[in-house]
């Protein structure tokens, strides 16, 4: 099977597996977000639990200090609430005043003493006196210090964050990682559990699409065996269709091979009369000689009779024995072919009173095989023949165009009905047993559809069916086939 | 008035007054005798009072050789312990020799430490190792850390150099402040909290060993000369003097002791010697400089 770029084109075995892993990742997507978020929370949590321990310390430790304007204490209480503070990482703690100058920061050369504090710091936390934001390399915290009641100051705190950033990152990696691989298990493990459930669908598929190139097969008796639940069933069914058909093969090829059979008796039949006609008056000619063989004229006469007779019989086995000869059932067709047919029809006509012409316009060898297309275009002249009233013309005519044969026959019948019509062009698969006829124009469509011809029926205006067929000039090997 | 009747009323008085001597001399007695239980000693941060182990260690010393449990008492300023020594509520102390000189008349020297063979030590003026100033007057605008307005080299030497250029602290830098620690100068000097400070230059040498990281981020501008080193004084009228007689052998006797030596060895001192009181002259000198400007 070709792959496609649609997704309703792809086979099962692939879809499942892709809708797994799809799900999956779905699954993944919506369960990691949960899963940070919550680590979110907690580290945020976490974070500004010790951060608000932190500025307690230090805002008790500073506060008195930043009243007396002691700015060593402030600083020494920073820096000891630093290293006493080691877990929670500090970066940098501003102790400003009221009017937002810097008493004392962590690193005076960064914020030296009275310099105003910037206003960065001061927007770090936003309208909230606490701020992190989840994958930051920094945290921030800002405390008001009131003595009591009265604000003294503001405590700028931020802290260092990456670990915590590294943290999630490796949360993240992990359930990445976990994720890939279940969703990997999991597509492979639908993909192998997939295989094995379409394992029977495959087998008949495959039976089917042989089917349509060659002879409808069974499927082994052993797969049918090991197979159970719905697919034996189906695959006893499948079975079960396989051998009707096959029996309906074998009763068309009976049928087909009983009209042959069936035109063959009508062929010696009408043989059979074509010699018995003379035959009677051969054998009074044969009286007449005897019996008056010495009057010179009555002899004369009756041996001229006696040989238009003999001569129409042997005209007429001569035409029999060229068209059913075997030996050279492969010869091309040649525009004598075309001509013998009106001998072959005539005794027909002659009996019902029908007129056949023939435009004949072949002039040498065709790259047609000679036998079926003759018996194809016998039987429609026949059939024209049986249904034109007595005194009409029936008429062929054959040409070659753009390396093809074309041949028409017309009659003035009262019009080839339709089923009959659908069972000669092969249309909507009509078969020739559902009215017990029509044996014969099936035929000749098998005759004609095998060697690649498409055979259209008109209804001409002035009445009667006008028949006709086109039959492309086909190549050697394909003659051999269909020989 | 005659000299019986006198003598008479006197003697009354005179025997009143004996018994009430004695009573109050056998109650201060006991009272004297509850005190040589402990001896009191105070400390300054003239070295590196940080150090608990340095702490612990004199004191078990100085337990062991006076015989008696010592006391050492810490306070956060000179002054408070300048105030207990000559309140007479501790038996010594380890002072600076500005407050010696100050308080002279209330004080009696009983040790003084030596130093590279010498009882003397320099004041430092310090910068940020980076600036560029080569005196004083390149430290003009300043923040300055002074270490405690007690304190000779944390404080008065750099007070009186200012004093000699008719300048004063609060003018002349553009803000002062105080440690209470000469380790704590070089700390604000080391973080930029200061840009200039003045320190003990013993303690700074010393610091530079122990912690030579700290001190690699400052830089020593001017030394001043060489000056008394902190002595250790006591109350002119000595609260038990059989305890400071031991307390003086103890210090004094610190360098012939093995624990001694391994205390000396941890305030890189070589030892305690008894010194001239001309010993802080120059001291003196700086201080009534400053009391002259005013």
């Amino acid at each position: 099977m070709r792959p496609s770029l649609d997704p309703r084109h792809w086979p099962v075995t692939l879809k499942v597996p892709l809708a797994v892993a799809a799900l999956m990742v779905l699954v993944g997507v919506v369960l990691s977000e949960r899963v940070l978020s919550r680590l979110d929370d907690t580290q945020e949590r976490h974070l500004r639990e010790l951060t608000q321990s932190y500025l307690d310390g230090l805002s008790s430790a500073v506060a008195p200090s930043i009243l007396r304007d002691d700015i060593w204490e402030v600083f020494d209480a920073i820096e000891r609430a630093q290293q006493l503070n080691k877990s929670l990482r500090p970066v940098e703690a501003i102790v400003a005043n009221a009017d937002n100058r810097v008493i004392v920061a962590s690193d005076p050369r960064a914020h030296p003493v009275g310099a105003m504090v910037s206003s960065s710091i001061v927007a770090a936390t936003g309208r909230e006196t606490f701020r992190f934001d989840s994958g930051a390399d920094r945290a921030h915290a800002r405390r008001d210090l009131a003595y009591p009641g009265r604000k003294v100051g503001t405590i700028y705190a931020s802290f260092d964050t990456r670990h915590l950033a590294i943290e999630r990152q490796d949360v993240l990696t992990a359930l990445i990682l976990t994720n890939g691989v279940l969703t990997f298990l999991l597509a492979t493990a639908g993909w192998l559990l997939v295989a094995r459930m379409m394992r029977p669908i495959r087998i008949l598929s495959d039976h089917l699409g042989s089917a349509r190139e060659t002879d409808v097969a069974p499927i082994a008796p052993d797969i049918v065996a090991t197979s159970r639940g719905e697919f034996g069933r189906l695959f006893q069914s499948y079975n079960t269709l396989v051998q009707s058909t096959a029996e309906r093969q074998e009763l068309s090829k009976r049928l087909a091979e009983e009209e042959r059979l069936g035109s063959l008796g009508r062929l010696a039949s009408a043989l059979a009369h074509e010699i018995n006609n003379p035959l009677g008056g051969l054998f009074n000619a044969l009286a007449t000689v005897k019996s008056h063989g010495h009057i010179e004229t009555v002899r004369v006469g009756s041996l001229g009779l006696l040989e238009r007779g003999l001569i129409g019989i042997r005209d007429v086995v001569r035409t029999t024995l060229a068209l059913y000869r075997t030996d050279d059932s492969r010869r091309n067709l040649l525009a004598a072919d075309i001509d013998d047919l009106g001998l072959l029809v005539a005794p027909e006509a002659r009996r019902r009173g029908i007129n056949v012409t023939i435009v004949n316009s072949l002039d040498n060898s065709i790259p047609l095989p000679s036998t079926p297309i003759r018996q194809a275009v016998l039987n429609l002249l026949l059939n024209a023949v049986a249904a034109s009233p007595e005194g009409s013309t029936v008429a062929l005519s054959a040409a070659v165009a753009d390396r093809r044969l074309l041949m028409e026959v017309r009659d003035r019948g009262p019009g080839l009905p339709g089923d009959a019509a659908a069972l000669l062009t092969g249309a909507a698969d009509a078969r020739p047993l559902n009215g017990g006829g029509g044996l014969g124009l099936w035929m000749t469509h098998r005759l004609l559809v095998d060697l690649g011809a498409t055979i259209y029926v008109d209804h001409p205006e002035e009445a009667g069916t006008c028949v006709h067929v086109t039959v492309p000039f086909a190549c050697d090997e394909e003659l051999a086939h269909v020989a | 008035m005659s000299r019986k009747s006198v003598f008479g009323l006197d003697r009354r008085v005179f025997v009143t007054g004996l018994a009430s001597f004695f009573a109050s001399l056998a109650v201060f007695s006991r009272q004297s005798q509850a005190k040589s239980s402990e001896i009191r000693f105070g400390l300054t941060p003239v070295f590196l009072t940080s150090d608990l182990e340095l702490l612990g260690r004199l004191q078990t010393y100085l337990g062991r050789t006076t015989s008696v449990p010592v006391n050492l008492i810490t306070r956060r300023t000179y002054q408070e312990i300048v105030a207990l020594l000559i309140s007479r509520q501790i038996d010594a102390a380890w002072i600076c020799g500005y407050p010696y000189v100050m308080h002279e008349t209330e004080l009696q020297m009983v040790a003084v430490p030596r130093w590279r063979g010498r009882p003397l030590y320099q004041s430092y003026l310090i910068v940020d190792a980076d600036r560029r100033a080569e005196n004083l007057a390149d430290l003009k605008g300043d923040v300055h850390a002074f270490s405690d307005p007690d304190s000779n080299s944390g404080f008065l030497v750099t007070r009186a150099a200012l004093a000699e250029a008719h300048a004063r602290p609060e003018t002349f830098f553009e803000r002062t402040f105080f440690t209470y620690g000469h380790r704590n100068v070089i700390r604000a000097v080391a973080s930029g909290l200061a840009t200039s400070g003045s320190v003990d230059g013993y303690v700074y040498e010393v610091v530079a060993e122990l912690e030579p990281e700290l001190t690699a981020r400052t830089r020593i501008v001017r030394r001043s000369e060489w000056l008394g080193f902190p002595p250790i004084a006591a109350p002119r009228v000595a609260v038990d003097n059989q305890n400071l007689a031991r307390l003086s052998a103890a210090l004094l006797n610190m360098s012939e002791d093995m624990e001694g030596r391994a205390i000396l060895a941890m305030l890189r001192l070589d030892g305690f010697a008894r010194e001239e009181a001309d010993l802080f002259d120059t001291i003196a000198a700086k201080a009534a400089t400053v009391a002259l400007q005013g």
